[in-house]
Order: C-alpha cells, then sequence, then structure tokens
C-alpha cells in the first residue's frame, strides 16, 4: 500500500461483505417462499424479504464502489486521500441509515414506515428498488455528496488518470441520476419513464464506467501491461457502453404506454448493448495473455478474468435473449427478467467489487498477496459461487420459457398462479442452486482467515 | 490496424459519441412527455386515483406484483386486472378484503391490510385508470397478463 | 520463435472470422475463413489458427444445431418443454463457443498457439 489513507477501503470492504451475507440469506428466504407460499407468513411476507434483498444489494454494492475509490484513487493520484475523517465519517452515517432502513423493513409494516418517516411531505416509496424511505434518500445524497467531493479534490489535486477520471464521471453519473428517485409524479406513466432515469442509467449505464475502470485498474496491476494500452480499451468500452446504453433504455419503454418508436430505437440499441461486454472480455483477456509479470495474487486475476466472461455471459448475453421488442412482447416481466437481473447483477458488479477486494484486501494487510492456501480457498469460493449462478440462472430461463408458453403463448393460456404450482420443480432447483451459493460466500468469507505462508513477486520492482 | 487507432481516437468516440446519443435522448424524452396525452389516460386521472397509487406505493405491492409487467414476479399482472376480473371494481375490491389474516398453509397469499371502504375504492380506481392506459400491441399478449 | 508480421496479420484475420461466424456473420464469416485458410502454408501459425477456426466452427455447428434438431424432432415442436431445452441450451454452449473463440483470437494476436509452446 502507497498511501495510509488508502486503508480506509478496508472499512468499506468488511461492510458490503456483511451486508451481502444478509442479501444472500434473504435470497435464500425469498427462494423457499417460491415454493412454500406461508414460509414466514404473514412476520416476513414476500414483498418485504425481497426489499431486503434488493436493497441490501444496492447499499453493499454502493459500499463496494466506495471502497474501491478509496483504495483506487489516492494510488492513481499519487497522494493521500484529501480528507480520511471525512471518508470515516461517512462511512459510519451511511452504515447506520443503511442499518436502520433495513430494521424499519423489518420490524414495522411498510405503511406505518411511511408515516413514521412522512412520506407524504415528499412521496418517493414503494417503488421497485426505491423503496427506501425519503429521508433515507436524502441521506444517501448527502453520503454520495460528500463522497464525490472528497473523491474529486483528491483526483483534482493529484496525478489526473484516465481511470481515475472515468470513475470520478461514473460516481457523479450515480449520484446525478438518482436524483430522478425524487420525481414521483401520480401519471404512472410518467413516473415509470423516469424511474428508469435511475435504475437504467445506473446499470446499464454510469455503473458501467465505474466497473470497467476499476477492471482496468487491477488489470494494470497484476499483468503489468502498459497503461497507454489499457487506457484506450477503456475509452473504447466505455463509448460503447454510453453510445449502446443511452437509447438503449428504450427497451424499457415498450409496453408502459409510450410511443410506438421506441420499439424500434428500443430494439436497435439494446441489441448492442452486448458489445461492451463482450469487448471487456476480450480487453481482460488480452492483456493477461500479454503479461508483463507473474503476480503473486492468482485470485484476483481470476476474478478479473470472471467479471469479464460472466458480464458478457449475464448482462450481454441473457440480456440480448429478451431485448428485442417481439421478443420481449411475450418474456416482459416473467423469470426470464429474473434470470437475467440475477447474472448481470452478479456477473458485472457484485464480481468486479469483490475482484477489487481480492486484489487490494491483502495489500491492507500488509501482504502482496494472500497465501497459496487462501488463495486455493477464495478460488474454490469463486468457482462455487459462479457455478451455482450459473445453475441459477439456467433454472429461472427455464421457469421463465415454461411461464411464457403456458401463460402467453399458448392457444388456451392458464392463469398465473396455475402456472406458477406447473414450474414449481425450477423453483426447488433454483434453491438448491441457492444453497450452494450460500455456501459459497461463506467458504469466501473462510479464505480471509486461513493461515500459510507468504507469497511474494518472482522479481522485485 | 491496432497501431493506427491511437488512444486519442478512442477519447474522441468517447467523448462525442456520448454527448450526442445524451443529447438525442433529451430529445426523444421531450417528444415522448409531449406525446403522452394521447395513451396514458390522464383525463381519467382523479383524486382518488392519485390516493390509490399513494396506497399503491406505501403498500409496496410492487414487491410482489407486476404493474405494466415491472415489478417482483411472485403474483399476478396488475396492469391489466380490471378486465380480468370483468371490469368490475367490486370484484376487485371483494378479493383484497377477503385475504385471511394468517394466508394459506402451503400457499402463497396476500396480506390482509385491513384498507377502510375508501381505501378500497381508491386502489380499485387506480388499476381501473393503470388499465386504461393505451399500450403498444396492446400488451399483455392475453387477459391472464 | 517468432513469425513474420503477413503470418500474423493473416492468423488474427483467421481468428476473427472465426469469431464472426459465430456471431453476427454466420456462413460468410466461415467462406472468408476457408479463403484465408487457402493462402496459408502447413506449419506456420497462421495455418494453425486458420484450422482451430474451421474446426471450432464445425464443432459449434454440429453440436448447436445436430442437438437443438434432435431435440426438437425428439420433443415435438409444439411442447413447451422443448423450447425450455433448446432455447437455454442453445444460448449457454453458443456462449461457451463465443469465449473460447475469443481466447483463440486473442492468442492469435500475440502468435501463440492456444497452450503455451
Amino acid at each position: 500500500m502507497k498511501y495510509e489513507s488508502q486503508s480506509i477501503a478496508k472499512l468499506y470492504f468488511i461492510a458490503a461483505i456483511g451486508l451481502f451475507v444478509g442479501q444472500i440469506l434473504f435470497g435464500v428466504i425469498l427462494g423457499l417462499q417460491y415454493v412454500m407460499g406461508d414460509f414466514l407468513f404473514p412476520e416476513i411476507p414476500f414483498n418485504v424479504a425481497r426489499m431486503v434483498h434488493t436493497n441490501l444489494l444496492i447499499v453493499w454494492l454502493l459500499f463496494g464502489f466506495m471502497g474501491a475509490a478509496y483504495y483506487l484513487v489516492p494510488e492513481e493520484s499519487e497522494r493521500e486521500l484529501y480528507s480520511p475523517k471525512l471518508a470515516i465519517l461517512m462511512f459510519w452515517i451511511f452504515l447506520v441509515a443503511g442499518a436502520l432502513t433495513i430494521l424499519g423493513y423489518l420490524l414495522v409494516p411498510y405503511a406505518t414506515l411511511a408515516e413514521i418517516t412522512m412520506n407524504d411531505l415528499l412521496p418517493t416509496m414503494g417503488r421497485e428498488f426505491l423503496e427506501q424511505p425519503t429521508i433515507t434518500k436524502i441521506g444517501i445524497v448527502i453520503v454520495a455528496l460528500a463522497f464525490i467531493f472528497n473523491i474529486g479534490m483528491t483526483i483534482l489535486t493529484g496525478r489526473k488518470t484516465v481511470i481515475s477520471l472515468v470513475l470520478l464521471t461514473g460516481l457523479v453519473g450515480l449520484a446525478v441520476f438518482f436524483l430522478f428517485s425524487f420525481y414521483n409524479p401520480e401519471n404512472l406513466v410518467l413516473d415509470k419513464y423516469f424511474w428508469w432515469f435511475v435504475v437504467h442509467l445506473w446499470v446499464e449505464g454510469v455503473w458501467e464506467l465505474i466497473m470497467a475502470s476499476l477492471l482496468a485498474f487491477v488489470l494494470i496491476k497484476v499483468t503489468g501491461v502498459d497503461r497507454e494500452v489499457i487506457e484506450k480499451w477503456l475509452y473504447i468500452i466505455i463509448a460503447m457502453a454510453l453510445i449502446s446504453g443511452l437509447i438503449g433504455t428504450g427497451h424499457h419503454f415498450f409496453w408502459i404506454g409510450t410511443p410506438d418508436y421506441w420499439q424500434w430505437l428500443g430494439s436497435i440499441f439494446s441489441a448492442l448493448e452486448p458489445i461492451p461486454f463482450f469487448m471487456m472480455t476480450l480487453f481482460a483477456f488480452n492483456v493477461v495473455n500479454k503479461r508483463r509479470r507473474e503476480h503473486p495474487n492468482k485470485a484476483a486475476t481470476l476474478w478479473a478474468l470472471g467479471t469479464a466472461v460472466m458480464a458478457f455471459l449475464g448482462a450481454g448475453v441473457w440480456g440480448f435473449l429478451h431485448t428485442l421488442a417481439p421478443v420481449n412482447f411475450y418474456t416482459h416481466g416473467t423469470q426470464i427478467t429474473a434470470a437475467h437481473g440475477h447474472m448481470a447483477f452478479y456477473g458485472a458488479y457484485v464480481m468486479v467489487v469483490l475482484t477489487m477486494i481480492s486484489y487490494s484486501m491483502p495489500i491492507m494487510r500488509g501482504q502482496q498477496a494472500a497465501n497459496a492456501k487462501a488463495q486455493i480457498v477464495e478460488m474454490w469460493s469463486f468457482w462455487l459461487m459462479t457455478v451455482s449462478m450459473v445453475f441459477i440462472t439456467l433454472f429461472l430461463t427455464g421457469a421463465g420459457i415454461l411461464q411464457v408458453y403456458l401463460q402467453r403463448y399458448s392457444d388456451t393460456p392458464i392463469s398465473f398462479m396455475e402456472t406458477q404450482s406447473k414450474v414449481e420443480m425450477f423453483y426447488w432447483m433454483r434453491e438448491i442452486a441457492g444453497l450452494v451459493f450460500l455456501i459459497g460466500l461463506i467458504v469466501y468469507i473462510v479464505s480471509f482467515f486461513v493461515k500459510g505462508e507468504e507469497v511474494k513477486m518472482a522479481e522485485a520492482e | 490496424m491496432r497501431e493506427t487507432f491511437t488512444k486519442g481516437m478512442a477519447r474522441n468516440i468517447y467523448y462525442g459519441g456520448s454527448v450526442f446519443f445524451f443529447l438525442v435522448l433529451i430529445g426523444l424524452t421531450v417528444d415522448t412527455v409531449e406525446s403522452l396525452p394521447k395513451t396514458d389516460n390522464r383525463e381519467n386521472l382523479t383524486e382518488e386515483v392519485a390516493a390509490g397509487k399513494r396506497l399503491w406505493e406505501i403498500n409496496d405491492c410492487i414487491g410482489c406484483h407486476t404493474l405494466l409487467g415491472e415489478g417482483a414476479y411472485f403474483a399476478p399482472e396488475l396492469g391489466n386486472v380490471y378486465t380480468r376480473f370483468g371490469e368490475s371494481t367490486e370484484a376487485i375490491k371483494g378479493f383484497i378484503k377477503s385475504r385471511p389474516v394468517d394466508g394459506i398453509p402451503g400457499r402463497r397469499s396476500m396480506p390482509q391490510f385491513n384498507f377502510t371502504d375508501q381505501e378500497l375504492e381508491e386502489i380499485a380506481q387506480f388499476l381501473k385508470y393503470a388499465d386504461g392506459i393505451k399500450i403498444a400491441r396492446d400488451w399483455p399478449p392475453n387477459i391472464q397478463g | 520463435m517468432k513469425t513474420d508480421e503477413t503470418q500474423l496479420k493473416r492468423a488474427s484475420d483467421a481468428a476473427l472470422t472465426s469469431l464472426l461466424n459465430l456471431t453476427i456473420l454466420p456462413v460468410i464469416g466461415f467462406i472468408a475463413l476457408l479463403l484465408i485458410y487457402r493462402k496459408t502454408r502447413p506449419g506456420d501459425i497462421d495455418r494453425y489458427h486458420a484450422l482451430l477456426g474451421i474446426q471450432i466452427n464445425i464443432i459449434a455447428a454440429a453440436v448447436l444445431f445436430l442437438v437443438s434438431t434432435l431435440m426438437i424432432l425428439l420433443g415435438g415442436f409444439d411442447s413447451p418443454w422443448t423450447w425450455v431445452y433448446v432455447i437455454t441450451y442453445f444460448t449457454l454452449v453458443h456462449t461457451v463457443f463465443i469465449v473460447f473463440a475469443l481466447w483463440a483470437l486473442v492468442r492469435a494476436w500475440s502468435g501463440d498457439k492456444l497452450k503455451q509452446a
């Protein structure tokens, strides 16, 4: 570790992993509720468990992004963080606000939570992924602004690299587009249209900038490939991400009462959305193939390659599978969407955060890389989580295809609930795959505590 | 080819491409918002409907159901429930009112929300309004949603 | 032992056409690949990658289309289960071939065979 203040990332990463565990536990509960409808009813109904599952995901990814930025930016800028104290303060504010919000979901009925937090003054609650009470949303904005100020001042007063500037652009975009979560008109179509300005422009827009810059950073470190080469790739990847992704928002405007031209625009541009992920795989493969050093952290390299491939598979291929309007007409809002959502989030964002943790955590603990035994355990967790996520996706895809056929395509369509009982077998298999994922996550945590002999880079630099 | 394609060119594609398409998105957004009155059923957006939307939100209905295909996939689509229930707000209200407090053994069940009659009417009116939005190709493909 | 520029260029083109045939230019990509193959000589790196591309694409075609056709013939066109298997299978296995061809392309760029010499 080159700069003292980078170690703040450790705090953020520990919190991220802790919340990740919570997310997966609730995922397992949800999976069980799919097959045992009365499980934990009425204490934790499905909608509450789902809120906890998705909100924890978002919060821990944000912790991961912030931690990653606190680690990356001082090193790229070649100076200490502008204000380490502010970073630590914001950590605790965000953690407490996040924990209170999750407890609020679990301890009181959602309507009561809305009342306590005075949702009536500025109603923003109750929309998918944006369920947080308005006051929490305001808290998120404050934390995000303080964070961007801190990171921004560090970058602007230090060495400016392409990686840190792209990261900053992504983070500013994240904060700016989140502001649309405060716009909640009574008109349902308008509400839905601008809701996507948060959700789509995050995950299929600015988050890709964050992801690509984090991946580029780790790849420079583990492969030693020339920065010029990596920066060129980075530019072209994020260019394709925004060129395809901005108008690609249109694939969400097929069936919500918006004009017909979105059918064409959304289909054509979102068909291009796999390209940045395709290029990310090509990029990661290429620089690893042309590596100039054998970095002792094999696990981090595996995570980096895994991120590229799984993001291509989950976000690229599984997105393309149902993005064309004539296909989406049948698949919109079915288990196909759930299948895509799971693998895309895991492959792109979960894995890039874990890549960053895998690379930086040993360094923050005073080693170049984790010991060989610990790395083997970590690689086991990589395969357990990744393979089980592939199976979760395959089972949900199977469920989705069957659902589409029985409920929407067939000449004699059957009702939603009847269809659900016909696809139950897939939900059982998904639940088993989910449990394997949980085991993988436990193995991942264990890997931090495995002792062994230290490994070092063959050649000192 | 890869030698002649410089970092500067890549950067220009990034800046040029993203600014251009961002402006296109803004333009299309303006056009969409202007043409919404033709489809979004705003003539039926009464105060009762607005109150129903608020109830829909503060009870997190989207956490189980889809509405126009968006939401969770645990419970039926509600964008066409008014049609599916025989164009009867009474049927919708009756269904919500009749949910057992302790659920149904072994099965999924909607919670009992203990709505007042006024609230029930507002939710039913909101769902009726949502059903009146004109969707491309009359999505969903059939009445089952 | 590194190969000369023309061979390197041709090896890269071969790997690229192989990848194109698997993705956006089916058939056309394969014809282009065959044309490149004809210009190569045995033992050279460009011959190696042209041959590798041809092999990947023939195996991919067999594995994807033969198995899918079999699934449809055995399962019946009107059975939902047929489509559960065909779509899931085709999507996943197709992607595996694409990822493999991507690695082959990267190896061609660096003038290497798949395995370290």
